[in-house]
């Protein structure tokens, strides 16, 4: 590889940790309207199942989901956490985001990348539950626009089979 | 996080049935005593008396179609195979070796003749017989009984519509008549076309920190809690409508054994295009509705069943739900276990089916419909599981045992509808809290049956 390939390699890798960290703390803040803003409008955010199998590439059965979501349902459960009758989040969680590993590549189309991350996702419920941690791989497309990245796809998928947080009130 | 059990003075057994007494009681006055949604002798009596005795659901027959496909499923506190056998059969095992307890099965599902322990290498059938072991004449001088030495297989295994149940007990009623009214529902709910139903997709599994009955009863008769649990499906305009008037459109029908069934009124709430549970008119056009009984028809045209509970722990729920914000809503149907797992926590399993017939461009709407309001994700589902743990956090109260809580099952009930036609009993209003009396009353005579 030479330097200008690095060079570029090592903005996309920048572009991606940005995006990704500056999302995880308007999460972490509940900022969600301004989190909205970095959607694309095409966006298919997806929680796949995922099952007890001896072979890794038998472990998501086809088209089984905990969320398959576009922008639309998203809208949704945004407006749900704001319309002070969302019980699954009252009080809200305190949730930590912690992402690392990334794997950047570029995608077939020039203004598309393909980010792999890992997150922990640390989420205190209630007034006094124990907090559960949610272990996700992610699959993210970042669309590079001149207004910014946009997460164009995001498949979440959680290291458990059987979900020890009783519910999916949080964005992975 | 410390569960509170509380210190009993005497014997368990006669604690145990000094509680089923003030269930008893209270129960005839609309009272509960908390002390049943969590606590670890209950819990285990549960196991005892209900969950190796009754009938209980453990999944669908579309999931395991062909010979020698498997999946791992739950009765009470045991994990089984659940196999599809040479002959077409299913069988339902212990996932333990015969010889040291091991677990023979390793993963969700999948397809074996076979079942080899990791252990010592015991083998078994995929009908649970005992085949054979490693060095059989040096250590055990000949061939061990195939059937002494099978893995522990489930005497009763029965399906209805597709559904699978089994009983871990040879006594008491088959399935259809432990069913009663209820095989008649679903008669009119599975019923619509010969070629039956599947489920769309893998299962989902998540934990949630309530008891297993606050999903049982639940789903049995409460659609009084909607208006106020669910009223962010309206505030987020999600749904067309206002979900407060889900409980006066709600009607309920009663079965024996604590069956329950939530109907609603959906034809004269939101119109005609609502009849049979909104199903659109080509899918309806391709339903054969010829062997159901003019109630059968009348009930689905006018009030179907929407919400159930199968006691103990298996529900069923059906309802027309927009897929995405703003189209006209469609039905979705989902199938779900309330699983135990400790003394007010539960598995919650989550289906989802449609009819084999419909096609792909239907079943991909109602998959998204229903994973969208019920299951982990669901918006429906989420407040039900926040809103459940504080049932099992008072369920173990020092202050509340010591107060002798009881909650109110009070609401003012109508008389059964006199000139209903069906089997059960059909009530004009969801209020008066009887089908969770039922519920309650079935669940007592099982835990007492035995003492």
């Amino acid at each position: 590889m030479d330097m200008t390939n690095m060079l570029d390699q090592a903005t996309l890798f920048f572009t991606a940790q940005n995006f990704l960290s500056r999302e995880a703390k308007l999460l972490d803040e509940r900022r969600f309207e301004e989190w909205f803003e970095l959607l694309d409008d095409e966006i298919i955010y997806e929680v796949p199942n995922r099952e007890v199998r001896l072979a890794f590439a038998d472990e998501v059965p086809e088209g089984a989901f905990r969320i398959l979501d576009n922008k639309a349902l998203i809208k949704i459960r945004v407006d749900r956490f704001n319309s002070g009758y969302c019980w699954s989040e009252s009080p809200p969680s305190r949730t930590l985001r912690v992402i690392g590993s990334l794997i950047v590549n570029q995608s077939g189309q020039p203004d598309i990348i393909e980010v792999e991350s890992a997150m922990l996702l640390y989420r205190q419920r209630g007034t006094d539950m124990p907090g559960d941690v949610i272990p996700v791989r992610r699959l993210d497309q970042l669309r590079l626009t001149e207004a910014g990245s946009k997460l164009l796809r995001r498949r979440a998928l959680i290291a458990e089979t059987v979900l020890h947080t009783p519910n999916l009130g949080v964005f992975l | 996080m410390y569960k509170y059990n509380s210190v009993v003075p005497g014997d368990e057994k006669k604690y145990l049935n000094a509680l089923y007494d003030r269930v008893e009681e209270g129960l005839n006055q609309g009272l509960l005593p908390v002390d049943v949604f969590n606590d670890e002798k209950v819990f285990r009596a549960e196991m005892e008396r209900i969950f190796t005795r009754t009938w209980v659901f453990v999944g669908h027959e579309s999931e395991i179609p062909n010979s020698g496909d498997f999946m791992l499923r739950k009765v009470g506190l045991d994990q089984v195979i659940v196999t599809r056998g040479s002959k077409g059969e299913i069988n339902v095992l212990l996932n333990h070796c015969r010889h040291r307890g091991t677990e023979v099965c390793h993963e969700d599902k999948g397809n074996a003749t076979h079942f080899r322990c990791p252990y010592h290498g015991w083998i078994y059938k995929n009908n649970g017989d005992f085949v054979g072991a490693p060095d059989m004449r040096q250590a055990y001088g000949g061939r061990l009984d195939a059937k002494k030495w099978g893995l522990l297989k489930a005497p009763r295994v029965d399906t209805i519509h597709g559904l699978i149940f089994t009983c871990l007990s040879d006594e008491g009623p088959g399935l259809r008549e432990y069913l009663g009214g209820a095989a008649w529902m679903f008669d009119a709910i599975f019923g619509l076309h010969p070629d039956g139903v599947r489920v769309l997709a893998a299962p989902e599994r998540f934990i949630v920190r309530a008891d297993w009955k606050s999903g049982a009863e639940n789903f049995c008769g409460d659609a009084y809690h909607v208006g106020t649990a669910h009223y962010s499906a309206t505030a987020s305009k999600f749904i067309p409508g206002d979900v407060r008037e889900t409980g006066p459109n709600a009607r309920g029908y009663m079965f024996e054994n604590g069956h329950g069934f939530i109907g609603h009124a959906l034809r004269s709430w939101f119109g005609p295009p609502f009849e049979l549970w909104g199903y659109p008119p080509e899918i309806r056009a391709q339903f054969d509705l010829s062997h159901l009984d003019e109630t059968q028809i009348d009930m689905i045209t006018n009030v179907p069943p929407t919400i159930s509970t199968i006691f103990p722990n298996m529900s069923y729920l059906r309802f027309p739900q927009p897929a995405q914000p703003g189209e006209f809503p469609l039905a979705f149907t989902s199938i779900r276990l309330w699983q135990p797992v400790a003394p007010g926590v539960m598995e919650l399993w989550n289906w989802i089916v449609d009819y084999k017939f419909m096609p792909e461009e239907y079943t991909k709407r109602s998959y998204i419909a229903g994973q969208f309001g019920f299951g982990s994700g669901g918006i429906f589902e989420q407040d039900d599981t926040a809103v459940w743990e504080g049932i099992a956090k008072v369920g173990s109260s020092p202050w509340s045992r010591k107060e002798k809580l009881q909650l109110n099952y009070q609401q003012v009930r109508v008389e059964p509808d006199p000139n209903w036609k069906g089997p059960g009993k059909f009530f004009n209003s969801i209020y008066g809290e009887y089908m969770q009396e039922a519920f309650w009353r079935r669940w007592l005579k099982d835990m007492r049956e035995s003492t």
